[in-house]
């Protein structure tokens, strides 16, 4: 690396520590300035990771809340670049894992929903409607963090500050809707 | 610049406060320090010294075990490193720290003694594998239990690496104490009911880490 782009390099480094240093200290306009620096960069490799970019601004926001959770891990006056790319990496490869596990349980569903083609549409109408009941039985709560994103295909990020509540709350929200909604859906008709 | 979306940042906002970053981890790895005295003289003034304290001198005998007590401090360390974004250990670092931790405690016995044909009586091997093995993966716990806190405060992204790390240094801490209560040399002995309890440690540490990790937020 040439000499003047090191200095710049070391330079921007340096901002970044003393900008770190303000957010540790509780300054939101400090996370602002590190966002600003670094997320253009980030979401650059979370896309080349992923190739989506519904995806990647989705896990670009995800690496600046987890980022936020591990904000003590930083120790002040070493660079804060390969510290925030690490948590990207993370981030990414824990998506990775998740998404490899949701496809393998979709591809499952889809084989389960290929067993019932044959049925008519007076079933699926009941279905529908079995549906419908069963969302009823779902608390509030719940029925909302699901709907929103199984439904209307928000980010558990964008449910978050909506609902005002952390992202891992809604996660759960969402899962125990899913969770409440097949067991009613699983009770014969009579007991609901 | 890129602004900040509103979303996330009135998700940072409602979270912010001061924060303390943590220390350096060999600092915190001293944290241990204390605890690790204690183990270290715990296990054979709980039972007994080996019979041999005298033949073997002051620094094959504490020498040793404060030697190796440090070493397994410094493994320690390497997993409060490797639980900070961006200071993961390389591959290379690992398998010489994970092999060299491992292989401590038997180049310490093959420095210490010369013949390897004192261990338990015949038909005892297993009582008496077992109690060392007992006495050592026990002293090893609340080490053990005390670094997971430490590396769970932190983010290991490696979960699995960083618990078998600081697995391993409490195992050899404990290690430390048993080969000043146990003189037996017999290879199979060492091998199964010491080495045995330091490998379970790692295990162990490995296998917390992972269950902590998949708690946490």
């Amino acid at each position: 690396m040439a000499p003047e782009a090191k200095k710049d390099l070391d330079t921007a480094e340096r901002e970044l520590c003393a900008l770190m240093q303000r957010y540790l200290a509780g300054e939101l306009e400090a996370f602002d300035g590190i966002y600003g620096a670094l997320a253009g960069r980030v979401r650059g490799y979370l896309l080349s990771q992923c190739r989506d970019a519904a995806r990647a601004d989705d896990l670009l926001q995800e690496t600046f809340l987890q980022l936020h959770r591990s904000r003590r891990t930083y120790e002040p006056g070493r660079p804060v670049t390969p510290w925030v790319f690490a948590i990207a990496r993370h981030v990414y490869l824990m998506h990775r894992r998740s998404t490899g596990r949701r496809l393998r349980f979709e591809d499952a569903l889809a084989a389960d929903r290929s067993g019932d083609r044959a049925r008519d549409d007076e079933r699926t109408i009941v279905h529908a409607d079995q549906i419908e009941h069963a969302l009823r039985d779902v608390p509030a709560d719940q029925r909302d963090a699901l709907l929103l994103h199984h439904v209307e295909g928000w980010s558990f990020v964008e449910i978050a500050g909506r609902l005002g509540i952390r992202v891992n709350a809604a996660k759960t929200r969402a899962f125990r809707g899913v969770r409440k909604m097949r067991e009613q859906l699983r009770k014969p008709p009579t007991t609901r | 610049m890129t602004n900040v979306p509103p979303s996330l940042r009135n998700a940072i906002k409602r979270d912010l406060r001061p924060t303390r970053p943590l220390k350096p981890p060999a600092v915190r790895a001293l944290a241990l320090l204390p605890l690790s005295v204690a183990i270290v003289i715990a296990v054979p003034a709980l039972h007994f010294f080996r019979p041999d304290m005298g033949i073997i001198g002051v620094v094959r005998a504490w020498g040793f075990s404060a030697g190796q007590a440090i070493a397994g401090l410094v493994i320690v360390a390497a997993a409060l490193r490797e639980s900070i974004p961006g200071r993961s250990l390389s591959r290379s670092t690992l398998t010489w720290t994970l092999a060299g931790g491992l292989l401590i405690p038997f180049v310490l016995l093959l420095l210490t003694t010369s013949s390897f044909d004192i261990g338990p009586a015949p038909g005892d091997g297993w009582v008496e594998g077992a109690a060392c093995f007992r006495i050592s993966a026990l002293a090893a716990v609340p080490a053990l239990l005390v670094a997971a806190f430490l590396a769970a405060r932190a983010y290991p992204l490696r979960p699995l690496v960083a618990g078998a790390l600081y697995g391993l240094g409490c195992g050899l801490v404990a290690d430390a104490g048993l080969r000043l209560y146990c003189d037996y040399s017999a290879p199979l002995h060492v091998l199964f009911a010491h080495g045995g309890a330091v490998v379970s440690v790692t295990l162990a540490g490995a296998l917390m880490a992972v269950v902590a990790s998949r708690r946490s937020p």
